[in-house]
């Protein structure tokens, strides 16, 4: 980071007007990051969308910038964000003055920047990549949209082998699920009172069924997957098991250890609820690897197995 | 009037019936052995779901019910003005925000304190409100004018927070929108010992309260310390309703429809109202949170109960207006304002004018890019200027037209507190955008400009629907607009809650950014503004002679009605055409007018003038500064304005 911070007051401050030293200092900059991420002549991309920015990472071809990057280490956390790549500001309004001067050859986003698009074609063609606004399972939209991704950036192959290595990466997992594995019901708390409860149309859903295992919220969903719900319509399942996807707000473990709702959902008393780290639901399939890796562990872990009301 | 056979009792009673038949239902829907399974063993799930979940979420929405209608008869009362409530004195944008940065700042205060830390907040805001009015001896307009700053102020800080930490504080969203789900009996734990205090606090004070029907003076000369009345009163009200928004969340309407529904039932005594508003206020919650729960028993998205009955209160009240007894308010001095009055003004808007360019230049040449601050001209044209020429053509375009609207609408409505804003036709310009985008996801801006002006002629047809028989009367058509603004408030935070991802887009535009803005849309919207100008100035005579009152106006020529409604005609074009640039939030409307009053323009065309000229400066410097302050990220241009022209706004309200 200290080149970034180097450039920008050195730049920025003392040698302004000589715009040759500039033109310089940029084209060293773009050298660096291309010499940190290899590819000789690899489009110079940004990408708006999560999923896509955690896409291009894995496939080898960062982005030169993205958004939200400190807040996409806590949500999505893999893989994690280079330091060659460059803030664009806040995922629903990415500074597009910046972006104009990044020198860009492509710009990926979804449907919901559709209002932004002709502006964003100023700067450099706009590709629109979408896994839940069309027909098809989030799985196959999102094996789709990685091979588009890949084919943008010259890098079918790496997309291939991130597909294939994500179909085995499942697998395995399913492998070590015990074969007498339980529903399960995957929620992530709002707060002390609300979940989200994946089902039907998510990610999650999908790799699930990919691994063998039943997902016990078969409730309606939304667009996107999941259902927001109180905690008490968790109490319609029975015979499943519980797993929490973190970060759990502030205060709310707490809150839940002390609740007799919580304590009583048949799910919750079925035996140890399985804690999961955080999986960004609505990203791409680093996020789907991530997830089956976690609920793998989660099953085979030891202590599962026995002492229930640890 | 109300009919003769309309009493307080049987109003509660049939609210009452109703409730009850649907508790059953409910019950039946969550606990499957029904009304059994309140009795049932303590293990079973049949019964933890009666008795942790139904139940103390029936008393729940009983008492949070009680509560706010409790605060909304004593802050009426106390103001003597129908539209206060524990959400238009600032009450729960203060609870709001200290939540927010308590989440975010002091997780560990949070665990252990939540209800000190928004208790704190709402007593701070509300003590903000009294600081700001007290040299007026807590004056009912002063106050509810400075309940309006404070909480378009604390609104736009927790905006900002929701913007920068979406993620983070999900959570918040849903409080915000008042869900009131329970799953134990820690929540009526919390409220009943703080409701029965409350309770106790307002019965102690009721004989003296029923004082303030008199007037001032009148009152006075009855031994009463009014500002010491007020301000203990006030505090009751501000305790109990804080104990429940703490608790529940934010839940809209209850606060200020209960106590206006039992009058119209013919409650008009003091004693009356408090004891038969928050039977009511009580009632109303709880069966629109049963009535709720039967509706979502299946559903995937969380409607939440407090802005649902914000929703549906928004109708009612909007029935309730052609009903109801404005009495005529004593202290209408304030709407004159005291302000200092300057001879010569041609040297002041020469200043203003000045000042604006050089703001422009400022916007268009100076930034910050990919090398940190750049010099003007040090990048190319097209990677800087062209960026922001459309932003702050946009900018200024809709500064002048707010606060060419808001002037309009102060002085044809001689009130201080009106604004476009206020008036809801930003609020349905917005609703308009907000359902297209709900329906039709991917709309392009073309689209959204239409619904927009569409959202806002249907509020300005709904403003002259029900107020033409009244002549367009000030109050009535304020508090028509109020009611949109709740209906618009109810909906986003609806949708806010339903933790949709594409809500941070909304939330975007909400809080008024030009990030949106394109060349075209920013000319035409130059274009709008300039020709609404031409429009305007021969109408400026209206708007020194109808501030005289319609008496006075009518003597001197004037058309009142027709031309309340060709100026009312011309600010909702004006303002449709702002908010489609920087949404329905911003606080220019409100505050230019203002501030050229206080800056000595006191004449209609000299305030006209100054007004836009500070509404363009205001809003191009907040774009500005928007863009700048936490580069690359952007804080919206609606936003900044609200809290540099609040800051400015509460200085100078304090010495008014």
């Amino acid at each position: 980071m200290t080149r970034r911070a180097g450039a920008r007051s050195a730049a920025g401050r003392r040698r302004a007007w000589t715009s040759g030293w500039l033109v310089g200092l940029a084209l060293f900059f773009c050298g660096a990051v291309a010499a940190a991420t290899d590819g000789g002549d690899r489009p110079r991309v940004a990408a708006i969308d999560w999923g896509q920015a955690q896409t291009l990472i894995a496939l080898g071809a960062p982005p030169v910038a993205m958004a939200q990057i400190d807040a996409y280490q806590d949500w999505v956390g893999v893989p994690p964000v280079p330091d060659s790549v460059r803030e664009l500001g806040l995922r629903v309004q990415p500074n597009m003055e910046l972006m104009s001067q990044l020198d860009l050859d492509l710009i990926t986003i979804t449907p919901m920047y559709a209002s932004s698009r002709a502006r964003l074609e100023a700067i450099a063609p706009v590709e629109t990549i979408d896994v839940y606004y069309h027909e098809g399972s989030a799985w196959d939209n999102t094996v789709e949209s990685t091979r588009r991704l890949g084919a943008l950036v010259g890098r079918a192959d790496a997309a291939e082998r991130l597909v294939a290595d994500t179909r085995r990466t499942v697998e395995t997992a399913a492998e070590r699920v015990p074969a007498e594995a339980p529903r399960l019901l995957v929620v992530q708390f709002i707060d002390a009172r609300h979940v989200r409860v994946y089902g039907e149309g998510s990610l999650l859903d999908d790799v699930m069924t990919r691994m063998g295992l039943d997902n016990a919220w078969t409730g309606s969903t939304t667009f996107w997957g999941f259902a927001l719900v109180s905690l008490e319509r968790l109490a319609e399942v029975d015979d499943a098991r519980m797993a929490v996807l973190d970060p759990m707000p502030v205060g709310v473990a707490e809150e839940i250890d002390g609740s007799v709702l919580w304590n009583h959902l048949p799910a919750v008393r079925q035996g140890p609820v399985l804690d999961l780290p955080a999986v960004w639901s609505f990203g791409g399939l680093p996020s789907a690897a991530r997830f089956a890796r976690a609920l793998a562990d989660a099953l085979s872990a030891p202590q599962v197995a026995g002492t229930p009301d640890s | 009037m109300p009919r003769p056979a309309l009493t307080p009792g049987r109003l509660c009673g049939l609210f009452a019936v109703v409730l009850a038949v649907l508790a059953v239902l409910t019950l039946r829907e969550s606990a499957p052995a029904g009304l059994a399974a309140l009795w049932a063993p303590g293990e079973s799930l049949s019964g933890i779901l009666a008795r942790h979940v139904w139940l103390p979420r029936l008393a729940a929405s009983l008492l949070g019910g009680a509560g706010l209608a409790l605060a909304g008869v004593l802050m009426q009362q106390t103001l003597r003005n129908p539209l206060a409530a524990p959400t238009t004195l600032g009450v729960v944008s203060g609870v709001h925000l200290f939540l927010l940065l308590g989440t975010l700042f002091a997780p560990a205060l949070m665990l252990h304190a939540r209800g000190v830390v928004g208790f704190v907040g709402g007593a701070a805001a509300m003590g903000l409100v009294f600081l700001l009015a007290w040299r007026r001896s807590l004056a009912p307009t002063v106050v509810v004018l400075a309940g309006l700053v404070v909480n378009l102020y604390l609104g736009s800080l927790a905006v900002v927070l929701l913007l920068f930490n979406q993620e983070a504080l999900r959570g918040m969203m849903i409080w915000g929108a008042g869900s009131l789900a329970q799953n134990n009996w820690g929540g009526v734990g919390y409220l009943l010992p703080r409701l029965l205090i409350g309770g106790v606090a307002a019965a102690a004070l009721a004989r003296a309260l029923a004082l303030l029907d008199l007037d001032d003076t009148n009152a006075r000369n009855l031994g009463v310390s009014l500002a010491w009345l007020r301000a203990a009163s006030l505090g009751v009200a501000v305790f109990t309703s804080t104990a429940v928004v703490v608790e529940l969340g934010v839940i809209g309407f209850i606060g200020l429809a209960a106590p206006s529904i039992v009058r119209l039932a013919g409650a008009r005594r003091l004693l009356a109202r408090l004891v038969w508003a928050p039977v009511l206020g009580a009632l109303l919650l709880a069966v629109t949170d049963q009535l709720l729960q039967l509706w979502t028993a299946d559903g995937a998205a969380l409607i939440p109960t407090g802005a649902t009955t914000a929703a549906l209160g928004a109708p009612l009240l909007l029935w309730l207006i052609p009903r109801l007894n404005m009495h005529r308010e004593a202290p209408t001095a304030v709407a004159g304002a005291p302000a200092p009055r300057r001879s010569a003004t041609g040297g002041l808007l020469l200043g203003l004018l000045a000042a604006m360019a050089a703001m422009v230049v400022v916007a268009l040449l100076v930034g910050q890019g990919v090398h940190g601050w750049n010099w003007p001209f040090e990048l190319p044209w097209a990677e800087t200027g062209a960026w922001r020429g459309a932003r702050v053509l946009a900018a200024g375009a809709a500064g002048v037209m707010l606060a060419v609207a808001g002037t309009i609408v102060q002085r044809v409505s001689a009130n201080p507190m009106a604004s476009p804003e206020v008036l809801g036709i930003s609020a349905g310009t917005a609703i308009g955008v907000l359902g297209l985008v709900l329906v039709w996801p991917t709309a392009g801006t073309p689209a959204m400009l239409g619904a927009g002006v569409v959202g806002a002629l249907l509020t300005l047809a709904l403003l002259v629907a029900l107020n033409a028989r009244s002549g367009f009367e000030p109050e009535r058509v304020l508090l028509t607009g109020i009611s949109v603004l709740f209906l618009f408030d109810a909906i986003s935070k609806i949708v806010l809650a339903g933790s949709d991802p594409r809500t941070q887009q909304l939330l975007a535009w909400m809080s008024g950014t030009t990030y949106y803005v394109d060349l075209s849309l920013a000319l035409t919207v130059s274009v709008l503004a300039a020709l609404l100008l031409l429009v305007v100035r021969p109408l400026v005579v209206w708007l020194d002679l109808l501030p005289l009152g319609a008496p006075t106006a009518r003597a001197l020529g004037v058309n009142v009605t027709w031309s309340r409604l060709i100026l009312l005609l011309v600010m909702a074009v004006l303002t449709a055409g702002a908010t489609l640039v920087v949404g329905p939030l911003s606080f220019v409307g409100l505050l230019a007018p203002h501030m050229a009053r206080l800056l000595g323009l006191a004449r209609a065309r000299e305030q006209f003038v100054g007004a836009a000229l500070l509404g363009g400066l205001l809003m191009i410097a907040a774009d500005w500064l928007g863009r700048m302050l936490l580069f690359p990220n952007e804080i919206p241009a609606g936003l900044v304005a609200t809290l540099v022209g609040g800051s400015y706004f509460m200085w100078r309200l304090r010495r008014l």
